[in-house]
């Protein structure tokens, strides 16, 4: 975990004009929400420009930063989340997060993700299988609603705790519990029917 | 979710510990409750078992290597340069120019336009006739390329050049002035005599036999059928001015448009 002090001096540092101490933000943080933003949007040139777009916030909102009230990694979690949540709500995606059979979204050729599965030939190793499976496992993460998607992304992919959770969402934490409890289970619901309609 | 009670818990209690469980930190007599819950109600067994199973699936999603370009364009569009190390090098030195090199790449930025309209053909077409008329006209004068070598152009050469030009022009004039003055004075003689009648030009219509001189016809627009004559039209005696009664008065009538 982040050293608080380390990264209110360089929080500081940022404010102050400090293009290394920015540059190391950046370089120690840009993984970690291109990874989330990726897991949420669903796409990498989404999840591209949603990160920039974060840092972009990031470097205009530096000197909101209170390191009193929270760790670092927190308020950058927060606001990756609240900007993903805008653009979520400007792309109108709640119609395709119900099941794996609805119609498919717009981004993908009009085939429920069952049938896009049974198009798939036998993989012809291991590694190439685990890598189709991810992507199955991906794009179920991305059919179930976003409020449960959130908490799975941060809990089971960033390994937060849940308090902190909790905070990054504005949500206590038996509701946080409670969404991922049933994220998981959506999750598994999704992936157990399309393998059984594969098998 | 169904609130049933089963083995002393309720399921939004089992649903509150079902994170627990699953993250190991749930022990002892809780535990107990726990599992006897889920394997006496109908609702939470399976969801413990769909928890369990999504868990595991969302462990084989690893993390993603962001873009190699992700860190540019971050530090692009938030402080405007690419890297530190771009701006480094932006900050090293030139290499100096030395003036010269810089005189020429100046003339050469003028210069380059010109010559670039100079190389189109029509152009070295022109230019090429010019030399060749040049040359011809050197040819004819006969001034060869061999007497420009002799020249010399040393102040005291070009003085006593000029010099002898001056005397060369002074002597010429000498020489023709007495057939200047005869030229003149023949000229003068030429006037002072009677002058003799010459023979009497006249244009000779071929087509007319009366041998009677011509007679231009005299042709008068004004009176021409076709043209109006405002002067000549019928006065209206009202109209005529008592005062001078050779003039004819003609109404003039200027209609204003009013918009």
């Amino acid at each position: 975990m982040e050293d608080v002090q380390v990264v209110a001096m360089l929080v500081r540092r940022c404010i102050a004009g400090d293009a290394a101490a920015w540059e190391e933000i950046v370089q120690t943080y840009n993984r970690r929400i291109y990874n989330i933003c990726y897991r949420f949007a669903g796409s990498a040139d989404n999840a591209q420009d949603l990160t920039q777009e974060v840092f972009i916030k990031m470097y205009r909102t530096l000197s909101s930063y209170d390191h009193t009230k929270g760790a670092f990694v927190t308020w950058v979690t927060t606001i990756t989340r609240n900007l993903l949540v805008d653009h979520f709500r400007k792309t109108k995606q709640d119609r395709v997060t119900d099941s794996m059979d609805t119609a498919a979204s717009d981004h993908e050729d009009a085939q429920p993700l069952s049938e896009q599965i049974q198009d798939q030939k036998a993989p012809p190793d291991a590694h190439v299988r685990s890598r189709e499976v991810a992507e199955v496992v991906h794009a179920a993460l991305g059919k179930i609603s976003p409020e449960l998607r959130e908490a799975l992304i941060l809990r089971d992919l960033q390994d937060m705790d849940y308090k902190e959770i909790a905070a990054v969402l504005r949500v206590p934490e038996g509701t946080v519990k409670s969404r991922i409890n049933r994220g998981r289970a959506e999750l598994a619901r999704l992936l157990q029917r399309t393998y059984r309609q594969v098998m | 979710m169904p609130d049933n009670t089963s083995n002393g818990m309720q399921c939004h209690e089992f649903d509150l510990l079902l994170t627990d469980a699953m993250d190991g930190v749930l022990s002892g007599a809780g535990l107990d409750r726990f599992q006897a819950h889920a394997g006496s109600c109908k609702a939470c067994g399976p969801l413990l078992a769909e928890a369990e199973a999504g868990r595991n699936w969302l462990k084989g999603l690893t993390e993603v290597e962001p873009p190699a370009s992700l860190v540019n364009n971050i530090l692009a569009s938030t402080t405007g340069v690419d890297t530190l190390r771009l701006g480094a090098v932006a900050r090293a030195p030139q290499p100096r120019i030395s003036w010269l090199q810089q005189a020429q790449a100046t003339v050469y930025g003028y210069l380059e336009p010109i010559w670039n309209t100079v190389r189109q053909p029509r152009f070295a077409m022109s230019f090429g006739m010019a030399f060749f008329a040049l040359s011809v006209g050197l040819t004819v004068a006969g001034v060869k390329p061999a007497d420009l070598r002799q020249i010399s152009l040393r102040p005291s050469s070009i003085r006593h050049t000029y010099y002898n030009t001056q005397a060369r022009v002074v002597r010429y004039l000498d020489n023709v002035r007495p057939v200047l003055e005869m030229q003149a004075a023949f000229h003068g003689l030429k006037r002072s005599a009677p002058a003799e009648p010459g023979p009497e030009k006249r244009k000779i219509n071929k087509n007319d036999t009366t041998q009677q001189p011509e007679q231009k016809p005299e042709r008068r627009y004004s009176q021409t059928e076709n043209h109006l004559i405002l002067a000549n039209a019928p006065l209206d005696p009202s109209l005529v001015d008592p005062s001078n009664s050779d003039l004819p008065v003609v109404p003039v009538t200027t209609y204003r448009r009013f918009v």
